[in-house]
Formats: structure tokens, sequence, C-alpha cells
């Protein structure tokens, strides 16, 4: 087996919160936001790894930890089998053109007052001392790889469209050839119709260059065609790690088949009934002892509530990793189970609310 | 057929400001029964925002500009009425819901100040004691889970309010205690447990979730004949969402009011509605009940549209992706709007505008409205 490109290892961050004045003369205690609670992933080189999970479930700032964003609270990160957790300075630089990252808004990680050619250019400038005509010869052979012309080289970023402006950041993380790229959320600015042609981009290019993805993103859409494996983040844990095709087919985690029961799909034929899984995602600075889902999961009982799973990996499942007490029971459980009716049911028989 | 609710007329808005006019909308004619669900598909700048803005006229007035058409709310055109009765209409005419929850309520007030505030306009203009205009003096009796009789919808002429006769005095205004409890079932009507606590909170202090909640008790308690709803769960996670969406169709079942759903997203529209519309370029380009658009569109846009939707894995090959960008609206293309990336154009296209919605030559199944002259080539497209 290949080594893994990135190998993080019990990653942990934890934000503090401002605390009463009060309270810090007591010393009490300070509360802290778990954003990622122990996280262990791998990325092979050349894989793409999708990252789903709702907003708060703290996928971004994984991201973020991976390309060196955050420092992070404990556990290790390593970059082709060295220690990257606590570099600084031209260490941390030189790490800086192997992991890139392409940021969720593109209006707002594009510098209004630079030009093409500064913004694309500016990652390539910071490593490698280069004249301003190399740089803009540099950018120009870029910009077809992402499908702009290279006659925009002078343009400003509000010239763009939204679907050119995240062409413009992906260029941009792709100037210093890099193994690792972090996307953050790439296309949940876009329409379909242009979410579809940067997604065709992305894999096209992946498979050029030999990239390696880390995709974050709530769009199962989107994993489902770029990544190669799929991990589910939930209120910073991971809870189901393995092949797309196999995680989006049969997803063991209750939390991923809740997930994939809630996604609306464009056939009116297939119509939704009641969707069964209650509740709000609890807080991060309290997270509930034991499962942190037990509270909203249907099939909860009183062990999950009490103690944590861990992430372990599923008899005769090959490379699937789930972390529920429960998976083996519930194995043959589908996503539209977690529906109160089936498509096509009469709808008089459990379509009354509760009132 | 029943009367319709609503009845959208050739309506044109433009948006004029320093670097041109931009045609947002064009010629957009449909109509709503009572009851139904219609739900607006489009890309971000197709103009289905400004269509949801146009009909109860909360649009600024400039840069916007409505420069033909009618809105017809119940019989009464809602374009004509002078800019003071408008308010009249909004609450108990119009109710809407938008996409952010947060933006909608006010921070500094409890969340029963500012739900009591549609409850009490609408007790008020009930008894006459503030004045309303007639569509939202006669809601639809909302205990009834049928849909209303045709008898039911007699439309009757604007009312300019008059004033309150004197010996229904002040005994007539309901008092606090009514209101609360008003406010109370309306809360509960949302499924929100524990309504007594909510009410002395305030916006800041619930989730995303909640607060859209808030948002469709503050719209129904209105009795709106018309619900507008532009992008209701589009700030919302992919759970909570399925929860509002499936709240909204339970209370689609008991509530029979007629909503006008705006949603970028082809799912949302097939789970909620009853006939969808789509929008390109500030056109309606295609109008029909949603099973027939889905399943056999007759427009090659609404075709392009639902293809791209990626359900499919990398092995699978590319997607299939439609080529070029949308036309700026102030420079929309000669004849047809979508003509330079359809694959069905040809000369016809590009110098005829292209007929405004009609239906299918010859009684097929798929007999919906679509402004295309190729209409029934559509099918037979990858």
């Amino acid at each position: 087996m290949t080594d893994p490109l990135v190998e993080v290892r019990d990653l942990k961050k934890h934000f503090p919160l401002t605390q009463p004045l009060l309270d810090t003369v007591r010393r009490a205690p300070k509360d802290v936001i778990h954003a990622v609670d122990g996280v262990s992933l791998e990325i092979l080189p050349g894989e793409a790894l999708g990252l789903i999970g709702e907003s708060g479930s703290g996928k971004t700032t994984l991201g973020w930890l991976v390309a060196r964003l955050h420092d992070p609270t404990s556990g290790t990160i390593r970059l082709g089998g060295q220690d990257i957790t606590h570099l600084k300075g031209t260490a941390l630089r030189s790490i800086r053109a192997k992991v890139q990252i392409v940021f969720q808004d593109p209006v707002g990680s594009l510098d209004p007052r630079l030009r093409v050619w500064q913004i694309v250019g500016e990652p390539l400038r910071a490593q490698e001392p280069l004249t301003r005509t190399e740089l803009r010869e540099r950018v120009a052979e870029l910009l077809p790889t992402v499908g702009l012309p290279t006659g925009s080289l002078d343009q400003y970023p509000h010239e763009f469209s939204g679907g050119g402006r995240q062409r413009l950041s992906l260029a941009r993380a792709l100037s210093v050839r890099p193994q690792l790229v972090v996307l953050d959320e790439p296309t949940s600015a876009l329409d379909v119709a242009v979410q579809a042609q940067i997604l065709n981009r992305l894999v096209a290019l992946q498979k050029e260059m030999g990239l390696s993805y880390l995709l974050i993103t709530h769009n199962v859409a989107a994993v489902r065609y770029v990544a190669d494996r799929v991990a589910v983040m939930y209120l910073g844990e991971l809870v189901e790690v393995g092949p797309v095709r196999e995680v989006l087919e049969r997803p063991f985690h209750p939390y991923t088949k809740a997930l994939l029961a809630a996604l609306p799909v464009p056939e009116p034929a297939r119509r939704k009934a009641r969707y069964r899984v209650t509740g709000e995602i609890p807080t991060l600075i309290h997270p509930p002892p034991g499962c942190r889902f037990a509270a909203r999961c249907p099939f909860a009982v009183d062990h999950c509530r009490s103690e944590a799973p861990a992430l372990r990996s599923l008899a005769g499942a090959g490379n699937r990793a789930v972390a529920c007490h429960r998976a083996e029971e519930l194995l043959d459980v589908r996503p539209e189970q977690l529906l109160d009716q089936a498509a096509g049911a009469p709808a008089a028989a459990t379509a009354s609310g509760p009132r | 057929m029943a009367e319709p609710v609503l009845k959208v007329q050739n309506l044109s808005v433009d948006y004029v400001v320093g670097a041109g006019t931009f045609h947002a909308l064009k010629d957009v004619s449909f109509e709503m029964g009572p009851g139904r669900v219609v739900g607006i598909v489009g890309e971000t700048g197709c103009g289905k925002s400004t269509l949801g803005h146009a009909i109860p006229r909360i649009l600024a007035e400039p840069p916007a500009r409505i420069r033909s058409g009618k809105v017809l709310l119940r019989g009464m055109d809602l374009l004509t009425l002078s800019k003071w009765k408008l308010p009249l209409v909004r609450g108990t005419g119009i109710g809407m819901i938008f996409q952010e929850p947060i933006n909608s309520l006010n921070p500094a007030f409890r969340i029963y100040d500012q739900l009591v505030e549609t409850v009490r306009i609408r007790k008020l203009r009930e008894i006459g004691k503030v004045p309303g205009l007639a569509p939202g003096l006669e809601p639809f009796d909302y205990s009834k889970r049928a849909m209303p009789k045709t008898s039911e919808m007699i439309i009757k002429p604007p009312i300019v309010p008059a004033l309150p006769e004197k010996a229904q005095g002040r005994k007539a205004i309901p008092d606090k205690e009514e209101y609360r409890k008003e406010v109370l079932e309306y809360l509960r009507l949302v499924r929100i447990n524990d309504p007594e606590t909510i009410l002395d909170l305030y916006p800041h202090e619930l989730s995303g979730g909640m607060r859209q909640r808030i948002m469709i008790a503050s719209a129904l308690s209105g009795k709106p004949s018309l619900l507008i709803a532009d992008e209701p769960t589009s700030a919302l996670d992919i759970t909570i969402q399925a929860q509002v969406l499936t709240l909204m169709k339970e209370l689609m079942e008991e509530v029979r009011t007629s909503i006008l759903f705006i949603s970028h997203d082809l799912g949302v529209i097939a789970e909620m509605a009853d006939d969808v519309g789509v929008m390109y370029a500030g056109h309606l380009v295609e109008f029909g009940p949603v099973e027939d658009v889905y399943e056999h569109p007759r427009h090659p846009y609404t075709k392009a549209l639902l293809r791209a939707n990626p359900n499919q894995y990398k092995e699978d090959g590319p997607l299939p992706s439609l080529t070029g960008s949308v036309p700026n609206l102030s420079r929309l293309p000669q004849g047809c709007a979508f003509h330079p990336r359809c694959i069905l154009a040809r000369d016809v296209c590009r110098a005829d505008p292209g007929p405004l919605l009609e239906p299918a030559k010859g009684a097929t199944a798929a007999a919906h409205l679509a402004a295309c002259h190729f209409s029934d080539e559509v099918e037979a497209l990858p």
C-alpha cells in the first residue's frame, strides 16, 4: 500500500470563549468550542477525499488545520511523512507550496484592487524570486488550465462572474503546483449549470496533475462526483469514512442515513413524506456525553447516551469505518426508512400532523 | 376552474441604473389557483426574486420600474393601487417569508412583540377598526381542509375602509389575553415545543430552523390569501431544511393557502410544488404541473437545467453542462433569449422573439405551456 500523503492523528481544535471578568477572577474553567474533537484520517496521493457535514460540524476548521491556517490544540498532521503540526517561518512557507486552499467565498477571497496576474501570481512570488515579466508568463500559461482566456491577465476580479472568480481562486491555488488542494465549499455560491462546469474541471485537473483533494462541502452531489472516498462529520467528529459509492449507496451510520434521506430529489414522482429525524444540532460548547447524534437518532438506546462510540471498521466491510454502537444491527436500514411514508403510499394514513 | 387567487399578466420590470436598463422581468404571465403551490425555479439573476417582490410591490422603486402588466390578487389589481393603500394589502392579503430569518426579525424585540403585530393588525382589520383592503378581509376558512368552494371565492370590489361603527365601541377590540392566546396557537401550529418560553426570547437566542418557523408562523398569522416564500430554506442545513419542508407540507394540508414558492433548488421545488414555472433571463420559459415539467420538459433550458443537476460518479464520465453563460440583462440577444446556448436554435429563433407561453399543439400528455418554437423536439434531446 502506498504511504498516505496526509496523515492526521487525533486532531483537536478548541476555540476558547470570552469569559465574564468575574469568572476570570475566580479562575473558573474556561468554556471552549470543541470545533474539531479528535479526528484521524488519511489522504492518499492522487486521491480526492470528500468531507461532508452540516454547518457547525467543524469541517471547515478541519480543512484550515490541514492547510495550517489554524494551529491545532493537540494531535499531529503529517504531510508526506513529515510532521508539519508545529512548523513555523520558512519551514511553514515551504509547506505552503505543497498545500493550497480554495476558499468558499469567491468575492471575499480575491483582492478587488489587484489584477488577475497579481492575484494568481501571488503564491508563486512568495515561493520564488520572479521578475514581473516571468510572473506574467507563468500566470498566462496557467489560466487556460482552469478554462480562463489568457487575455484576461490585466482584468480585475469584479469583471468576472461567480464561476469565473472561482476559477481564478483555483488558478491561484494551482500556481505553485501543490500536492494537496483543500477545496472549501468550492461550488456553494454557484448555480447548478456553472457548478457542473467547475466540477468537471476539478476532476480533469485531478487526473492531469495527479492532485489530491480535500473537498469540504455540504453538497452531497458534488462529493458524489468528485470524491474517491468520503468522510462524514458531525459535531467535530467523524462518524463514517469509506469509498464514496459504497457510503452513499449503503450508509452505515444513522446520521449518514438521515442526511441522505433529507436530500431533496428533483423527481416529483418520488416526493417524500414526513422526515423523521427531529431536533436541532446541539451546541459544541458542552457536547453531549456518549454519541453526539444520540439526541436526534431514531435508533438510540441508553448505551448510546452514556458511552461515545469510536470510529471502527466493520467485519467484512472492507476499508469502511463507522462510529456507531449499533452499526451491525442497522446494516439493512435504508435511508428511505427514516421517512414516515414511502413514495406512492396513501397519504391519509400518516400525513395527519400531531395536532 | 376556480377563480385564481393570483393572476399575473404580462408583468415587465426594469432596473434603471447608471450603466443602463436591465430587463429583470419580461412579459411574465401565470395564474395560481386557490390552495395551489406554485414553484418558481431558475438560476441567480433570472428574475425570480424580482417577481416575488413585484407582486406585493416591495421592490425598491427606483431603481426598479414596473413597465407594464397586471397583478390581480383575487381580482384586485395591485399595480394600480395608490402607494398609501398598498400596506393595507400586506400581511392579510399577501404574506412573505424571506431567505434569511435573522434579517427578517428585529433583534431588539422579543418574539411575542414581533408575532403579535400581524395578529393585532389582522384582528383590527377584521372588525374594521383599522383599514384593510378586501382580499385580506375575506380570509379562507382555515378550519376546513378541503379546497374553498367557488362560491366562497366571490370577489368583492376593493373597499376603502369604512370608519368603525360607534356601537362596536371599545369592547370590540380584542384584549391582550386574546392576542397572546392566538400567538401561542400559531407557535404550536409550527410545532414549537414550549411556546410560552419562546415568546419571551430574542431572535438571537434561537437557531436558524427555529427562526424560520417563527417567520412561517408570523406570515400565516395574517391569514393571507397568498403566501410568497422566497428561498425559505436556502440558508438552512440539509437536515433542518428537511424538517422545515416537512412542516410546510403538513401546514399546506392544514391551512389551504396558496403559496408562491421561489427557489433555485430543483429538488426543493419537486418536493413542494403542484405547478412549476421555470425562469430564464427574466422570461418565464415553461409553466405547468410539476410532474409534467420535470418528466417531459418542453423547453431546452429546462431540460439542460435538469440534466446539469449532478447525480453521478466520476467513473460515469463528465457531467453534462450548459455551454456559455446567462446573458447580460441590459443587452438581451435578439430573438429568443436562450438561443445562443441552445442546440435546437435555428434562424427563426434568432429573429423572432419567440412565442410566449403557449400550450402544445395537439393533445399530448405533456401539454403544458412552453415558450419555444420547437418545443415538440425537446423530448428527443439527449
